[in-house]
């Protein structure tokens, strides 16, 4: 067993490493999300006119969770693409593993140190932010947990829906136009834009079941309102089975790609 | 001008080459600005109102900004993209050719995908002027004129401080971007509805305040900061002042410049 996954740890762990050199540009993501965050902030403080405090202040939270942990939406890898133009793809398919664990792993710790480098300082700078805009403590103890819980199952889905865009990548050579399409279906519906919470409420339960809303909405939503046992083993499951859905699509997406696969350049 | 006119004409040439792609890409743009006018559109709904602005008053604001910000994006890719020119050596080329230097540099690229996110900018103001019952007289027209032409070079401008900066480190630093896609989504509504920190920032740094807000609060009949109105024809100036400002300054790295060497 060991064995058979150590090629894929060892994908994960030079990716990690890979992600940790682009330290500038984490600090300079981090400016940026530090400034949205603390715009989206105000203009929701503006909106609600102090209407409805507790309101405002899930909304704040939200929209700073999703500034920490946005990183976790994408994978930012050009590789595959390279490794198309100029045909070195060739030697990646001959590797004894399976295509698309590896490139699953490969996101995979894109995702994570790239998402843990910007939400650890975005933590510590909380504490500069003006107390009438910053984030609330989790609900409970018991809703960090499954705020944690959820979001690790979020990273995955979210890799899986990266591994698909992959497979397209493969079958259509240029990935310019479908990963700026698939950014957009990410940063919209998963919440970052604005937060899913206040779509109306006619929308809610497809906001909520939709596979982006598994990335970041349903960790922030056990964040902020600790939902009963029962009620977050629930979207658990969503999340578990959107994985699998998603999984088996990207299986057979890639299984169908490396059939007929044309290696470019030389 | 006469070359930057000429310059544009290729550009336009080029680009009605690759028809296809053209169509294409403008249907990505409108989907994904589409998607901000609907995000807007969802937050209206849910709140109504913000501050002292009805949704629909908004919704011109919002419009205004996508509408200008795309026309720049569009006309100005040359300078937006400028870091890539010092990059790779094209910049070399522009300083042997004996014609205006900021010309060239404006008309080496256009952007027409923008299109896409100028006609969603356009139909955000119609929509909204069609619902506001707005008493159109030549003034207001006027300063709604004002307002693009004073916000598209304040955009101008700041995208030249990217170009700036490009001089000094080959990588562009990301947190320029906070003033000019920053400034964008901040100032797509309008200023009084943040803190003083920010309206201190977007007033007096990066003038949206003065060159859109200003004017547009005016012709919707709630005047911002009540200033008297001779003023308020004289405050989108700012956007064109802040992009002299900046040429200066760029003019200024462009005799620092060393060519990065082929």
């Amino acid at each position: 067993m060991r064995n058979k996954l150590r090629p894929y740890l060892t994908a994960f762990r030079v990716r990690a490493l890979l992600e940790t050199q682009y330290r500038g540009a984490a600090l300079g993501g981090l400016v940026t999300q530090l400034f949205f965050g603390l715009v989206y902030a105000y203009l929701y403080a503006a909106l609600y006119a102090g209407s409805d405090p507790a309101g405002l202040r899930a909304t704040v939270t939200y929209v700073w969770l999703q500034q920490m942990f946005f990183r976790a939406l994408f994978v930012s890898d050009g590789e595959l693409q390279q490794q198309i133009l100029s045909g070195s793809l060739a030697y990646t398919l001959c590797r004894p593993v399976d295509q698309h664990l590896y490139w699953i792993s490969r996101n995979l710790a894109a995702q994570v140190v790239g998402m843990l480098m910007r939400a650890l300082p975005m933590l510590a700078l909380q504490l500069i932010v003006p107390a009438e805009v910053r984030m609330a403590l989790p609900a409970s103890p018991l809703a960090l947990v499954q705020f944690v819980v959820s979001l690790l199952l979020g990273v995955f889905c979210v890799s899986q829906i990266h591994a698909i865009g992959l497979a397209l990548t493969m079958k259509t050579l240029d990935n310019r136009g479908l990963s700026a399409m698939l950014s957009l279906l990410l940063m919209t519906f998963s919440g970052n834009v604005i937060p899913l919470t206040l779509f109306p409420d006619s929308l809610q339960t497809l906001m909520r079941f939709q596979p982006f809303a598994q990335a970041l909405d349903a960790p922030i939503r056990a964040y902020l309102y600790a939902p009963p046992m029962g009620e977050w083993l629930v979207s658990v499951a969503v999340q578990v089975v959107w994985i699998a859905v998603l999984m088996a699509l990207g299986r057979w997406m890639w299984a169908r790609q490396l059939r007929n696969v044309t290696v470019q350049g030389g | 001008m006469r070359y930057l006119y000429h310059a544009m004409c290729m550009n336009l040439k080029s680009i009605a080459q690759y028809r296809a792609s053209f169509l294409m890409q403008n249907i990505a743009q409108f989907v994904m600005v589409g998607g901000e006018f609907l995000a807007v559109v969802v937050l209206m709904t849910r709140f109504t109102s913000a501050g002292q602005w009805s949704a629909d008053e908004i919704m011109f604001f919002w419009g205004v900004m996508q509408f200008t910000f795309a026309l720049c994006e569009c006309l100005g890719r040359g300078i937006s993209t400028f870091a890539y020119y010092v990059g790779s050596g094209d910049f070399d080329t522009m300083l042997l050719r004996p014609r205006p230097l900021m010309q060239q540099v404006m008309g080496h690229r256009l952007d027409p995908r923008r299109l896409g996110g100028m006609i969603v900018g356009g139909g955000a103001i119609a929509l909204s002027c069609a619902r506001l019952n707005i008493p159109w007289t030549a003034e207001r027209l006027g300063l709604t004129l004002m307002a693009a032409v004073g916000g598209f070079f304040l955009i101008l401008g700041l995208f030249l401080i990217e170009a700036t900066v490009s001089f000094f480190s080959v990588r562009s630093i990301e947190m320029v971007n906070v003033l000019t896609y920053g400034g964008r989504a901040t100032c797509q509504y309008p200023s009084d509805l943040y803190p003083r920190p920010l309206r201190i920032l977007f007033t007096w740094v990066a003038p949206f305040a003065l060159s859109m807000h200003l004017p547009i609060s005016y012709v919707l009949g709630k005047p911002l900061f009540h200033v008297p109105t001779a003023l308020v024809w004289l405050a989108p100036l700012a956007g064109p002042l802040f992009f002299l400002m900046m040429t200066r300054v760029w003019h200024v790295g462009v005799r620092h410049y060393r060519s990065t060497g082929t």
